[in-house]
């Protein structure tokens, strides 16, 4: 095993797999960057390219791509407020904040320094998961899931803001999430729910147009009336400072970077709960680490945090997502449903063999996404500085360049001009949402949840009745389900006594 | 003299369709293929197997692209190839081979006529299998027909053969099964096998094989369409019960043998369509082609444009009371 951990690093420094994962990463950069071209669609086109290579060498192209999109996602997100990567649209509530305030470069620095925290944590977990892999992934059931997307709803309650009036409209909020994400026809009858008689709404809703929508057009927006750039009227030099604060900072909230991590692998290692949802669980996660009131209402307003947590997750996911691939040859997310193709071109059934016969290969890809992102990374660190000045253009230069990078983003998902609709309507919600002070994150939080939930429910419904209730897993996710939805409360309590001792 | 430049004139025009759709007629042009999925799945993979070596037999070796028009299970591509695609045989496509029963059963959105495409034909077949997980005693289709409680087959969702397949068998061939419905993918139902949460499930012999090779589900019952491995398996139409119940599963099945079907925009000229049909003719017999596939777990096996055509028409020709019996249990959806 040790022996195999060890060679698994030794193959991918041969120079020629070297070769090929650097000019994985050099591909991986710009798709990330690029709201457009998605992580999953570089895959697909890049897959006729491995026939001639063998198994290490052309794992090492495909996740050395792979594992940096998330990572360079997230500069796009925090520049321009525009999602690079569906899986990165969280960053954009404060890390596009930040920028707003002049504070670009902390905030990528933070972004890019948690991505790899986020990166090793994901490839360490997986090494060690490893042995114990296959009860890991068996224990979660239709039940299972299903109260595990309860878990994630019930975090609406701290996505919302703080008060009575606030939490009420983060619940309304989710249920609209909850009932957008109804759209498209439902897999037990066959009924089409909320179609329009439209062929393009069968499938329902994609996640990019609507992110997209929802988080760029505001900002399209608010940059256009401001007439400003986007750091507003900061000076050159405030600017350049930040990017080792960033750094810094993923040091200094060390503990909750980690968690966010271990949130993002988990959610990584079942399949079916797909890419978008750890961003989000983890961003409600950092918001509870708020200690009072204040530090709570300065989340969506550019606090590092909520970088960090999002930044760590989305690359944490990653790791774990390839566990259920290699171990049962089946795939946790649309990028590894790809990926299995590709073990296939090799000749290699993914499978138990995957942790024995080729675990050298295994240890081979651990150790990829580790080091695609020390390389991105650090590369990435020279030039921050400089991406961050694109926040000191004028937003009149700038706007047609963004509109132009979010259209294109929107349209890619199918081809059809229903995406752009969506894109719009979005942006419209989006926009009335923010300008009436309601809460975008509950909304996205109820999309990408709503369908795991009711799916998964009556999966569990038809097949045990009603004894999945009793089953232990799920009571202690119930209990979880519990503390999130009180937390807000019992915080705000604490609060209040702390207050009331000090007058005392 | 003036005779000899007319008769010059006469024949340049008789040479004009050979000059047009000869030699060089796809020199310096782009081939789009249009795909109606998402990258990455199945009809994808096929597609990316022709672009790649499809070029070298056609005349003039043109680029090749794929454009994915993804959505309604490929009813939007289809209806783009159908009413929208230029005749010009720089663009063909490639759909669900069940899209000739949503004609059928006149699904609301068909705009096509599938009969009216200028069919190229189908690049592969493939049997659907219905399989239980090895551990359960289950050995035959009599063993499902007597099992005492349901074995219960995951599936996801009605339109697709992991619901359809099991749904007619049980009602047409009485087996004892309770189907469950609600997975994302069936790679997703395959986990659930793994875990025991259901017993089995259905769908497309390929995509099954790596499974059955490992030992984790056994087929019991096929589909028409022979394959050697399974050739030894019953047939689920042999099965039914009823006469009616033989008719639609046989209906169910037939498109099968066109799995993976190719055609141009209805109208395209048929110098054209012809160059495609030989093209793919031959490159389906091309040894790149067929190490890449093997390789890549895409069986191929060229069935051709008056094949498949054939086949179309026979599913299409049903009287309008079978047609409403074949709605009630078949929808097609996404």
């Amino acid at each position: 095993m040790l022996d195999a951990f060890v060679q698994g690093l030794v193959v991918i420094f041969e120079w020629q797999t070297f070769l090929m994962m650097l000019l994985g990463i050099f591909l991986g950069f710009w798709v990330g960057l690029l709201p457009g071209l998605g992580g999953a669609t570089t895959l697909a086109l890049m897959l006729p390219f491995i026939y001639k290579m063998n198994p290490v060498e052309a794992f090492a192209f495909l996740l050395g791509m792979h594992s940096v999109t998330a990572t360079t996602g997230d500069i796009t997100s925090v520049l321009f407020g525009v999602p690079g990567e569906g899986s990165t649209a969280a960053t954009i509530l404060d890390g596009h904040a930040m920028a707003k305030k002049g504070e670009a470069g902390r905030a990528l620095g933070a972004a890019l320094m948690s991505s790899l925290v986020g990166a090793l944590i994901g490839a360490f977990a997986l090494a060690l998961a490893i042995p114990v892999v296959r009860p890991l992934v068996l224990t979660f059931g239709a039940p299972e899931l299903f109260m595990l997307a309860v878990v994630g709803i019930a975090f609406i309650s701290s996505l919302s803001g703080q008060g009575g009036r606030a939490l009420l409209r983060g619940f309304l909020a989710g249920l609209l999430g909850l009932l957008v994400s109804l759209v498209g026809q439902d897999p037990q009858g066959g009924v089409q729910r909320f179609t329009f008689g439209q062929l393009y709404l069968w499938s329902g809703l994609d996640l990019v147009p609507v992110l997209v929508g929802l988080f760029a057009i505001p900002e399209i927006m608010d940059l256009a009336v401001r007439g400003t750039s986007i750091a507003g009227e900061i000076s050159e030099k405030n600017l350049n400072r930040g990017v080792w604060q960033g750094v810094k900072d993923t040091f200094h909230h060390f503990w909750l970077t980690v968690r966010c991590s271990l949130v993002g692998t988990f959610i990584g290692i079942l399949p079916g709960l797909g890419g978008g949802v750890a961003q989000w669980i983890a961003y409600g996660h950092a918001t509870q680490s708020a200690r009072d009131s204040t530090e709570r209402s300065g989340f969506g307003k550019g606090d590092v945090r909520g970088v960090l947590g999002p930044g760590a997750a989305n690359n944490s996911k990653e790791g774990g997502s390839l566990i259920p691939t290699i171990a049962f040859g089946v795939p946790g997310s649309s990028s590894m449903a790809i990926l299995l193709g590709a073990f296939f071109l090799q000749g290699i059934i993914p499978g138990p063999d995957m942790l024995d016969k080729h675990l050298v290969l295994t240890f081979s890809m651990v150790w990829t996404m580790v080091v695609a992102n020390v390389i991105t990374v650090a590369v990435s660190l020279v030039f921050l500085n400089q991406l961050a000045k694109l926040t000191m253009i004028r937003g009149s230069i700038l706007i047609p360049f963004i509109l132009l990078l979010a259209f294109i983003g929107a349209y890619t998902s199918n081809n059809h001009v229903g995406d752009l609709l969506v894109f719009l309507i979005f942006g419209l919600v989006g926009y009335v949402m923010i300008r009436c002070g309601w809460p975008r994150a509950p909304l996205v939080l109820g999309f990408v949840l709503g369908k795991i939930a009711e799916n998964n429910f009556y999966i569990s419904t038809i097949r045990y009745s009603g004894a999945w209730l009793h089953r232990p897993v799920v009571l202690v996710l119930l209990a979880i389900t519990l503390v999130v939805v009180t937390y807000p409360f019992l915080q705000m309590r604490e609060r209040k006594s702390q207050i009331d001792e000090a007058i005392a | 003299m003036r005779k000899a430049n007319a008769v010059t004139l006469f024949f340049a025009f008789l040479l004009v369709p050979f000059l047009a759709y000869g030699a060089g007629y796809y020199e310096g042009k782009t081939l789009t293929i249009v795909v109606g999925y998402k990258p990455g799945g199945g009809y994808d993979s096929y597609a990316r197997l022709i672009a790649k070596h499809l070029p070298k037999y056609l005349p003039g070796n043109p680029t090749i692209v794929i454009q994915s028009m993804p959505g309604a299970n490929s009813i939007i591509g289809a209806n783009h190839l159908y009413g929208a695609a230029k005749p010009d045989g720089l663009t063909i496509g490639t759909f669900n081979n069940g899209l000739v029963i949503a004609q059928l059963t006149r699904v609301e959105g068909v705009s096509y006529d599938l009969t009216k495409l200028s069919w190229i034909g189908s690049l592969a077949n493939d049997a659907a299998v219905l399989t239980v997980r090895t551990d359960l005693p289950f050995k035959t289709v009599d063993d499902l027909r007597k099992a005492k409680e349901p074995v219960i087959i995951g599936a996801t969702g009605p339109g697709s053969s992991t619901f359809d397949f099991p749904a007619l068998l049980k009602e047409f061939a009485g087996i004892n099964v309770k189907i469950i419905p609600g997975y994302s993918s069936s790679a997703d139902v395959m986990l659930a096998i793994e875990r025991k949460e259901v017993d089995g499930r259905a769908g497309s012999y390929a995509s099954i094989l790596p499974f059955i090779e490992r030992g984790l589900v056994r087929p019991l019952v096929r589909t028409r369409v022979s394959v050697p491995e399974i050739e030894k398996l019953p047939v689920d139409e042999d099965l039914a019960t009823s006469a009616r119940g033989k008719a639609i599963l046989a209906i169910r099945s037939t498109p099968e043998a066109i799995y993976r079907p190719y055609a141009a925009p209805p109208g395209t000229p048929p110098e054209v369509v012809k160059i495609l049909r030989e093209a793919f003719a031959k490159v389906t017999q091309d040894k790149e082609l067929l190490a890449d596939a093997k390789k890549g777990k895409l069986p191929v096996d060229y069935v051709s444009a008056e094949e498949s055509l054939k086949l179309v028409r026979e599913v299409l020709k049903q009287p309008p009371e079978v047609v409403q019996e074949i709605a009630k249990y078949i929808r097609f959806g996404d």
